[in-house]
């Protein structure tokens, strides 16, 4: 599902170039659910929007679900995004002023084509995370834990091929972060993919697989069953 | 049909940001309303102009005794045009005849117990075929009028209200300067002259009693109204007269002419050049209101792209391309711009009502319409393309950093 190889990522500030990746290789399976450890300034950021597509590496090769993603343009980058992936942020990122239901339809506007049971699938989304009586409920109705909820909704309406949640924990107390991770359990029984970024061990012991970013490397380890 | 779905994203953006909305919508609405506003008041003072160059007549030609640059009529005390003048003048090649009249400027009038002043012509039976314009009521003055030195006279609809209110003046005696006249006729309503004075303020009498009894000019005529065939060749009979008139009062060519020759076309002239000034600084006017408009319209987008760098962030990771975000934007700003621009035109037909009932004239037509929602489109889009390109270049990546 996911190749990385050699993936360098440097940026350039004046004079000062920074190597921030220097040779991330990955390989994710259909259907796994692979989290990557670091601590912060380890580059997790950046990996992470390099394999949403958001960012270009400076080098290596990148393939997700088949499409070589290095070769690709700014729209067709945008369609992987819109199709492919998921994304699940640290800071929920939802529209302020808009309904549940119309945030989790966001990336639906810019599917090439708006399904017809667009409106029952969010539906059912924001039943299956436990909001089903809250549809209408805007942002600030709700609570960290919702908003999260409300976020991993979003990130499946598309039917996107991997789920890349970034620190989707990091804002939220441990209650809250308990039953986002059971939802993304609960994912990976349904055989989504899932990239989980965090530095939270109690959140990668619910994944298949862990790895360790180090000073932009990836260091493999199984993590304890 | 994405379209139609990123064109419902800008119009929620537009109902959730009320503040911004109610901001650019009145700068547009302020420009829109001056716009249709001048064009308007300019319609309706070149139709004024038309109406009144249609009352001078498009197929005459006036002489005026005296030279120099004098506007308004010449009387009876300056003329110098004489009869040999006249059959000469006639017989030019496409004049269908010349009409001449004596005129003396706000001679007092009495009637019992009113007074008031009118012009009075002294006029032959065709002034009625040169001026279009006969008795409504009543007589006209007639040939054995003029062969008798009748003291008869027709009178306009204004002079006949100032001296008689709502009596039937026909019948009647008036004093012109003191002397006795009976009115036998009310002439047609004109309106106002190109000049702008009023054509109705005005008293007829044979051209006769006016030269010998009242305006002591038994010898010269002072004015002259000359119908041509074609209104096209006003310009070259107006030529023509003008030659025959140097040679007939044996100016040499270093002199200057001691008469004045008039056409629709200078008429029209000369009212549209005082006017042009005017106009222009409208114009002016009417078409910065609403750059001012767009520009602030760019200004308070390019505050929203900054403030919703986050939202756009979002959306291009939830794969929306940049000509998606391009295209919200702008569809906000056209959105913005059309409503602004529709309550601008209905704002601009209030004041333009109100300047109609006022007195002024004014045109309300749906040019000014047609202009304001074109102008307001361009606006919008002039305005808007550099906020949305702005948008549709945010690094999604920081952007979602923040």
């Amino acid at each position: 599902m996911i190749e990385l190889k050699d993936i360098t990522k440097s940026f350039q500030n004046g004079t000062i170039r920074t190597d921030v990746l220097k040779g991330v290789t990955l390989h994710v399976q259909r259907g796994e659910f692979v989290a990557i450890m670091g601590s912060s300034g380890n580059g997790k950021t950046t990996l992470m929007n390099i394999l949403g597509c958001m960012l270009k590496a400076s080098g290596g090769s990148y393939r997700l679900d088949g499409a070589d993603i290095e070769t690709l343009d700014d729209d067709q980058l945008s369609e992987i995004r819109n199709k492919k992936i998921g994304f699940v942020f640290q800071v929920f990122n939802l529209l302020d002023g808009t309904s549940a239901l119309d945030n989790v339809l966001l990336p639906l506007i810019y599917a090439d084509e708006y399904p017809s049971d667009a409106r029952k699938r969010a539906v059912q989304l924001l039943e299956s995370v436990g909001l089903g009586d809250r549809i209408h409920y805007k942002p600030s109705e709700l609570s960290g834990g919702q908003h999260q909820r409300v976020a991993i909704a979003r990130a499946l309406v598309n039917e996107p091929a991997i789920i890349l949640a970034d620190e989707p924990t990091g804002n939220l107390d441990s209650a809250s972060s308990e039953e986002i991770m059971n939802i993304f359990k609960r994912l990976r029984s349904q055989d989504k993919t899932i990239v989980l970024i965090t530095h939270s061990a109690d959140d990668a012991g619910y994944a298949g697989r862990t790895v360790f970013l180090r000073d932009g490397k990836i260091y493999e380890k199984e993590a304890p069953k | 049909m994405k379209a139609m779905k990123i064109i419902g994203v800008s119009s929620k953006s537009i109902l959730k940001h009320k503040m911004r909305t109610f901001l650019i919508e009145l700068a547009i609405m302020v420009g829109i309303a001056t716009l249709t506003v001048v064009v308007s008041l300019t319609q309706g003072a070149n139709k004024l102009i038309m109406k009144r160059v249609q009352n001078f007549g498009p197929d005459a030609i006036m002489v005026h005794s005296g030279g120099g640059k004098m506007r308004g009529p010449s009387t009876a005390e300056q003329a110098n045009l004489t009869r040999k003048d006249i059959s000469d003048i006639e017989n030019i090649n496409g004049v269908k005849f010349a009409s001449p009249f004596q005129v003396e400027l706000d001679m007092p009038l009495k009637h019992g117990n009113k007074f008031t002043t009118a012009w009075v012509m002294g006029v032959e039976p065709d002034w009625q075929d040169a001026w279009r314009r006969g008795a409504a009521k009543g007589e006209f003055i007639s040939t054995s009028d003029n062969e008798q030195l009748s003291r008869v006279c027709v009178i306009g609809t204004t002079t006949a209200k100032d001296l008689f209110g709502k009596v039937n003046p026909i019948g009647e005696n008036i004093l012109i300067n003191n002397v006795s006249f009976k009115v036998i006729g009310i002439l047609e309503r004109r309106g106002q002259s190109p000049a702008g004075t009023d054509f109705d303020n005005l008293i007829l009498i044979p051209f006769t009693t006016a030269s010998r009894r009242l305006m002591n000019q038994p010898r010269y005529t002072s004015m002259l109204r000359v119908i041509i065939a074609d209104p096209a060749k006003a310009k070259h009979i107006a030529g023509d007269i003008r030659d025959v008139l140097r040679e007939n009062h044996r100016l040499a060519s270093t002199e200057e002419d001691d008469f004045r020759i008039s056409t629709a076309e200078q008429v029209t002239k000369m009212i549209k050049s005082t006017s042009k000034t005017l106009g222009i600084f409208l114009w002016l006017i009417a078409v910065i209101s609403p750059l001012v408009g767009g520009i602030v319209l760019m200004n308070i987008m390019l505050m929203a792209v900054a403030e919703r760098k986050r939202e756009i962030g979002l959306r291009r990771a939830m794969g929306a391309k940049k000509r998606h975000i391009i295209f919200q934007f702008l569809s906000e700003s056209v959105i913005l711009t059309f409503s602004g621009g529709i309550l601008g035109v209905g704002v601009g037909v209030i004041i333009a009502v109100f300047i109609r009932h006022l007195g002024k004239p004014i045109s309300i037509t749906w040019l000014p319409f047609a202009i304001a929602f074109v102008f307001c489109v361009l606006i919008g889009l002039f305005f808007g393309v550099y906020p949305a390109k702005k948008a549709g270049n945010v690094d999604a990546v920081q952007a979602l950093n923040q």
